[in-house]
C-alpha cells in the first residue's frame, strides 16, 4: 500500500515538474493584433506588465552594496507585499555580480510569488570617463557583457524579457555624459553630430538584440530610451528590436506618447520607468497623497493604451513604476554620513509634478522620496521596515477594477 | 471699585451679545436672500418658455453654488427640478456634469483628497455620462449642444488625452459651424472662443471669434460700433478677439473713410498694441499694423514719434535687424530727434554684438562720441570704444578711451565711470577682461550671425523702462532639451550694464536697479556642459 502511495505521490511530483517547465520554457512574445495593436503574451495569454523597479538599499548603504547577497533575503518580504499589492514584475537595471545569487533572488520572485523579472544592462553608460559607443572594443566588451547575461539568465523561468540601456539616449545632444568619436568630431553641424551619435548607438543595439535572439529566442529585446528622443533614427538603424522601453516624466499623464511612437517608430511600448516622488519641496513635507495622485493618473492612461482598447492607441503593454522603495543614498552617494539621512533636498526640477513647482528654483524632485513603500530605521527580522504608502493602496485597488471611460458617442 | 467692575462687565456682556445678535443677524440675512434668491430661481427656472431664459436663469443659479464650492448641493438642487418638468433634463445633465467637473478641480486644489479618491471613479463616470445625455438629446442648433461638446473636450484636454479631446475639438467646431448658420445669438461662439483661447488653441479660437463677429457685422453695427467693440475686447485683455474685429473695422474703413482718416486709426491700432511695460501688447500685430501703414501711405508717414515706436517694439519683439534699420532711418531723417542718441547707440550694439560688425559699431560710437553735449548715450558710446578696442588688442586706444570717459563724465555717470575703471585696471595689471563679459564678446564679435533668432532662450525685464533706483528683475528662461532626471547643469554668464548689483549673479533670474539715466545694455550667455547654447541682450531704458 505505502509502495502504491509513493508511487503516485511521485508520480504526481513529476507531472507537476513536467506542467511547470512545459509551461516556463514556453515562449514570451509580442503579438501583433489585426487592428495593429500589440500584446505581450506569456504562457499562452496576455500579459500587462504592472512592475515596478526594485533596488532594496538599505539606511546607511548606498548603490555599491550587494543585496543580491544579503542574508536576510529583502526580496521575500517585499515579493509577499508586492504580491498582495498586485504587481507581477520587477525589473532590475543591472544583475549583481554573483548569477547564483541572481538567479536566487528571480527563482524566488517567481516561484513564491509568481512575480516574474526584466533584466537590464546600463551598456556602460556610467563608466568614466564616458560611454565610448564609437570605439570598437569599447562596443565588444560591452557586447561580451550582455551576451554573458543572456547566456546566464535566459533560462530562467521567471525572465521576462531584456532592456538594454536606460537613458542612454540623453548622450546624443552632448550634454549629459558625452562622447565622441572622430566621425563625429569632424562634424561641424550640431544636428549632424547628433545624429551621428544616434546613428553610432542606435546600430550597436541592433547588432546586440541580432545576437540575443541567436541565442535566446524566447524573451523579447526592449530598447530602453528616454522619452521618445532619437526614435525616428532608431526606426531606420534598430528595426530588430521587439518593443520600446521608454522613461517618462510627465506628471499626470503621458501626454500624446502613445500616438507619438505609433507615427515615428511603430513598435510596442512598455513605461520602463515612470512615477512620482512623495516629498513636497515646497512645503517641505512628506505628501503620500501628491505621490498616489499622479501615479492613479498615470496607470489609468497606460490602461486607455493598452490593445483592445478602442480609444487608446493600443500599442502599451504595460509599466514599471519607479520604485518599490526609497533609497536614502542618492541625495549625495560620495557621503557615507547622508546615506543613513532621509535627504529632503530636491534633485532636479519638473514642472509637470506641479504642487510644488514653487519650490525655491523650482527643484521639486525628492531622488530619495521615490519609493511606494518608504523605510524606517526600525528594523524587522533585520531589514529596514517597510511602510507601505497611500499609492500601494489607491493603484492596488485601481488594479483590482481598472476603469477606462466609456466611449463617447457624438450627435 | 467692585461696583465699576460689575458696571463694566455687564457693559462688556452686552456688547458682545449685541455683537453676536449682529453677526447672527447678518448671516441669517444672507442665509434668507440667497433662500429667497434661490426660491425666485428655481421658479424662474420651471416658468421660463425659452432655452435662452433658462440658461440664463441656470447661470445664476449655478453661479449661486459655484461661488462657496457646494458642488453636490448643486446637484441635489438640480436633481429636485427633474420632477417638476421633465423638458429642463438636458440643462440640467449639463449642470449635473459642469457641477463634477468643477468639483474634482476644486478637490484637487485644496488637496481634499479623502474625497477625491473616494469619489474619483463615480464624477469621472457621472461627467462622461451626464455630458452624453446632454449631448444625445440636443441638436446643433442648441447651444447647451456646444457647451457640452466644450465640457468634454476640457475634460479630455485636462486628461491630456490626445485622441478624445482631438476628436471632441473637431466635432466641437464642426458644431460650432451649423450652430453659427442656423441660430441667431452668437454670444455662445465667443464663449466657447474664450475658452479655446485660454487653454492655448489660439488659432481654433480665431476661427470662432470670426463667427461671432460675422454674426455682429451681419446687423446694423456701424464702423464706430466696431471700434468701440474692439477696444472693449482690448480693455478686457482678450488680445485675440479684438484682433479680429479690428481687422474688420479696418477691412470696413479702408473702403470708406478718406485715406487721412484711415492711417489716423490705423496708429491708434499700432499704439494700442506696441509694446508697453505692464500693459498688454503684442508686438507683432503693431508691425502688421505699421506695414499697412506703411504699404498705403510711404515711409514719410511716419514721424519721428512713430519710427522711434516702431522700431522700439520690433526691438522688444528681438526682431533687431528690423529695428536697426529703422533706428537708422530715424536718425537719417531726424538728427536733432530727442530719441537720436538712444538710437545711435542701439545701431552701435546691434552692429557689435548682434552681426560682428566692428567697424560699423565704432562708426555709431564715434558719431556719439565727438558730441559736445554729454548725454548718458555719449558716456557709454565712449565705454564701447574702449572696449572694442580692448577686445581687439589695441590698448593704447582703449585706454585713451575709458581715460577720455573719466574725464568727460566727472561725477556724473558713476555706474559708466566704474565699468571704465575695472577696465582700465585690467589694462594696468596686465589681466584679461573680466570672464564673462570676455567669453561674451569673444563669442558675439568672432561669429556673424546675420539670420539672428534666439531660440533657445528667452531673455526678458520687467520693466523695459524704469527710473532711477526703482527695481528691475532680469530674467532668462531657457527652452533646453529634454534629459530627464539627467540635470543639465546651465551656467549663465551676466555682463554689461547690471546696475547697483557688485557681481554677475550665477542664477537665470535676479534683480537689479540704476543709479544713472540712459540706455542700459545688459548682456547674457547660457553655456551648457557642451558649449554655448546661446547669447541674448537686453536694453533697458532709465528715465
Amino acid at each position: 500500500m505505502k509502495k502504491i502511495i509513493y508511487f503516485i505521490l511521485g508520480f504526481l511530483f513529476l507531472f507537476t515538474q513536467a506542467v511547470f517547465a512545459a509551461k516556463s520554457s514556453s515562449k514570451i512574445y509580442i503579438r501583433k493584433l489585426k487592428n495593429s495593436h500589440y500584446q505581450l503574451i506569456v504562457e499562452a495569454k496576455p500579459y500587462i506588465v504592472r512592475g515596478v523597479s526594485y533596488n532594496p538599499i538599505p539606511i546607511g548603504k548606498n548603490y555599491e552594496y550587494d543585496w543580491w547577497q544579503d542574508p536576510n533575503k529583502p526580496w521575500l518580504l517585499d515579493g509577499k507585499l508586492m504580491q498582495e499589492m498586485g504587481i507581477n514584475t520587477v525589473r532590475f537595471y543591472q544583475v549583481g555580480n554573483n548569477p547564483e545569487s541572481v538567479k536566487e533572488v528571480i527563482r524566488d520572485l517567481y516561484q513564491k510569488f509568481g512575480i516574474r523579472t526584466i533584466l537590464g544592462h546600463w551598456l556602460g553608460f556610467w563608466e568614466y570617463p564616458c560611454p565610448l559607443y564609437g570605439d570598437k572594443d569599447f562596443r565588444e566588451r560591452i557586447k561580451k557583457e550582455v551576451l554573458e547575461m543572456v547566456n546566464l539568465y535566459k533560462d530562467e523561468p521567471g525572465i521576462l524579457m531584456w532592456i538594454l540601456g536606460n537613458e542612454n539616449n540623453y548622450s546624443f545632444s552632448g550634454r549629459v555624459n558625452p562622447w565622441s568619436s572622430e566621425e563625429i568630431d569632424k562634424e561641424p553641424d550640431p544636428k549632424l553630430k547628433r545624429f551621428l551619435r544616434a546613428k553610432i548607438y542606435y546600430s550597436f543595439i541592433n547588432e546586440l538584440v541580432k545576437e540575443i535572439h541567436k541565442i535566446d529566442p524566447k524573451h523579447p529585446v526592449a530598447l530602453g530610451n528616454g522619452e521618445l528622443i532619437g526614435l525616428e533614427v532608431a526606426k531606420d538603424f534598430c528595426p530588430d528590436i521587439d518593443l520600446v522601453a521608454c522613461i517618462i516624466y510627465r506628471g499626470k499623464t503621458f501626454g500624446n506618447l502613445f500616438n507619438s511612437l505609433k507615427t515615428t517608430f511603430d513598435k510596442p511600448i512598455l513605461i520602463a520607468e515612470f512615477g512620482a516622488d512623495a516629498y513636497d519641496a515646497y512645503l517641505k513635507k512628506e505628501d503620500q497623497n501628491m505621490q498616489a495622485f499622479f501615479l492613479e493618473s498615470q496607470w489609468r492612461q497606460i490602461y486607455q493604451n493598452l490593445a483592445k482598447n478602442k480609444e487608446g492607441a493600443g500599442n502599451c503593454l504595460g509599466a514599471v513604476m519607479f520604485e518599490w522603495q526609497d533609497e536614502w543614498w542618492k541625495h549625495n552617494e560620495y557621503d557615507p554620513q547622508g546615506w543613513s539621512i532621509h535627504d529632503t533636498e530636491a534633485g532636479w526640477s519638473n514642472s509637470s509634478y506641479y504642487f510644488d513647482i514653487k519650490a525655491p528654483k523650482n527643484m521639486n524632485m525628492n531622488e530619495e522620496w521615490f519609493g511606494i513603500v518608504a523605510i524606517s530605521e526600525e528594523l524587522e527580522n533585520n531589514l529596514n521596515k517597510r511602510l507601505p504608502r497611500k499609492a500601494y493602496y489607491v493603484i492596488r485597488e485601481f488594479w483590482k477594477k481598472p476603469e477606462t471611460k466609456k466611449e463617447v458617442k457624438s450627435k | 471699585m467692585t461696583n465699576t467692575k460689575t458696571k463694566a462687565l455687564i457693559f462688556g456682556i452686552c456688547t458682545l451679545t449685541l455683537f453676536c445678535h449682529l453677526c447672527l443677524g447678518i448671516y441669517y440675512y444672507t442665509f434668507a436672500q440667497d433662500n429667497e434668491k434661490l426660491v425666485a430661481l428655481t421658479k424662474k427656472i420651471i416658468e421660463a418658455n425659452t432655452d435662452k431664459e433658462l440658461f440664463f436663469n441656470f447661470e445664476e443659479l449655478k453661479e449661486l453654488y459655484f461661488q462657496d464650492n457646494k458642488y453636490s448641493e448643486f446637484i441635489d438642487i438640480l436633481r429636485s427640478l427633474t420632477k417638476e418638468k421633465k423638458t429642463l433634463e438636458p440643462f440640467i445633465n449639463y449642470y449635473i456634469a459642469l457641477a463634477r467637473y468643477h468639483q474634482l478641480k476644486y478637490l484637487e486644489k485644496i488637496q481634499n483628497w479623502n474625497e477625491y479618491f473616494l469619489n474619483l471613479d463615480t464624477y469621472r463616470q457621472e461627467i462622461l455620462n451626464f455630458a452624453q445625455k446632454t449631448i444625445s438629446s440636443t441638436a446643433s442648433k442648441d447651444s447647451l449642444n456646444l457647451y457640452a461638446k466644450l465640457l468634454l473636450w476640457r475634460f479630455y484636454k485636462d486628461q491630456e488625452d490626445f485622441s478624445s479631446s482631438e476628436k471632441m475639438l473637431s466635432e466641437l467646431i464642426n458644431a460650432s459651424l451649423e450652430y453659427s448658420k442656423i441660430s441667431s445669438d452668437k454670444s455662445a461662439l465667443k464663449l466657447l472662443a474664450d475658452t479655446l483661447s485660454s487653454y492655448g488653441e489660439r488659432t481654433k479660437a480665431k476661427n470662432l471669434y470670426q463667427l461671432y463677429v460675422d454674426g455682429l457685422l451681419s446687423s446694423s453695427v456701424t464702423e464706430k460700433d466696431l471700434k468701440n467693440f474692439a477696444f472693449s475686447f482690448y480693455e478686457e485683455k482678450n488680445l485675440e478677439l479684438a484682433q479680429v474685429v479690428y481687422n474688420n473695422y479696418i477691412e470696413r474703413i479702408i473702403n470708406i473713410y478718406p485715406k487721412e482718416e484711415v492711417i489716423r486709426n490705423l496708429v491708434e491700432i499700432a499704439k494700442l498694441f506696441a509694446y508697453k511695460d505692464k500693459q498688454e501688447n503684442d508686438p507683432f500685430y503693431a508691425e502688421s499694423i505699421f506695414k499697412k501703414i506703411e504699404a498705403l501711405a510711404g515711409k514719410d508717414i511716419f514721424d519721428e514719434e512713430l519710427i522711434y515706436l516702431r522700431a522700439y517694439n520690433l526691438e522688444k519683439a528681438k526682431d533687431y535687424l528690423l529695428a536697426k534699420e529703422l533706428y537708422i532711418d530715424l536718425i537719417n531723417r531726424f538728427p536733432s530727434s530727442r530719441y537720436a542718441d538712444e538710437a545711435v547707440f542701439k545701431v552701435g550694439i546691434i552692429s557689435a554684438f548682434i552681426l560682428a560688425d566692428i567697424e560699423t559699431a565704432k562708426n555709431y560710437f564715434e558719431k556719439l562720441a565727438k558730441k559736445e553735449n554729454l548725454s548718458p548715450q555719449v558716456i557709454t558710446s565712449l565705454y564701447q570704444l574702449g572696449l572694442l578696442n580692448h577686445w581687439l588688442g589695441n590698448i593704447e586706444e582703449a585706454r585713451t578711451y575709458y581715460q577720455h570717459l573719466i574725464d568727460k563724465a566727472g561725477n556724473a555717470f558713476p555706474e559708466t565711470l566704474a565699468l571704465a575703471k575695472e577696465r582700465l585696471k585690467e589694462i594696468e595689471e596686465s589681466r584679461p577682461i573680466e570672464y564673462n563679459l570676455k567669453t561674451f564678446l569673444d563669442f558675439s564679435l568672432k561669429e556673424k550671425s546675420p539670420s539672428f533668432t534666439i531660440s533657445k532662450i528667452d531673455l526678458k525685464a520687467y520693466s523695459y523702462r524704469a527710473r532711477k533706483e526703482e527695481n528691475i528683475t532680469i530674467t532668462c528662461t531657457p527652452y533646453t532639451i529634454e534629459s530627464g532626471c539627467l540635470s543639465v547643469e546651465l551656467q549663465y554668464l551676466w555682463s554689461g550694464d547690471l546696475g547697483t548689483l557688485k557681481s554677475s549673479p550665477p542664477e537665470p533670474t535676479f534683480n537689479t536697479s540704476y543709479t544713472e539715466v540712459g540706455t542700459k545694455e545688459i548682456n547674457l550667455l547660457v553655456v551648457s556642459p557642451s558649449g554655448i547654447l546661446e547669447k541674448d541682450l537686453i536694453f533697458i531704458e532709465i528715465e
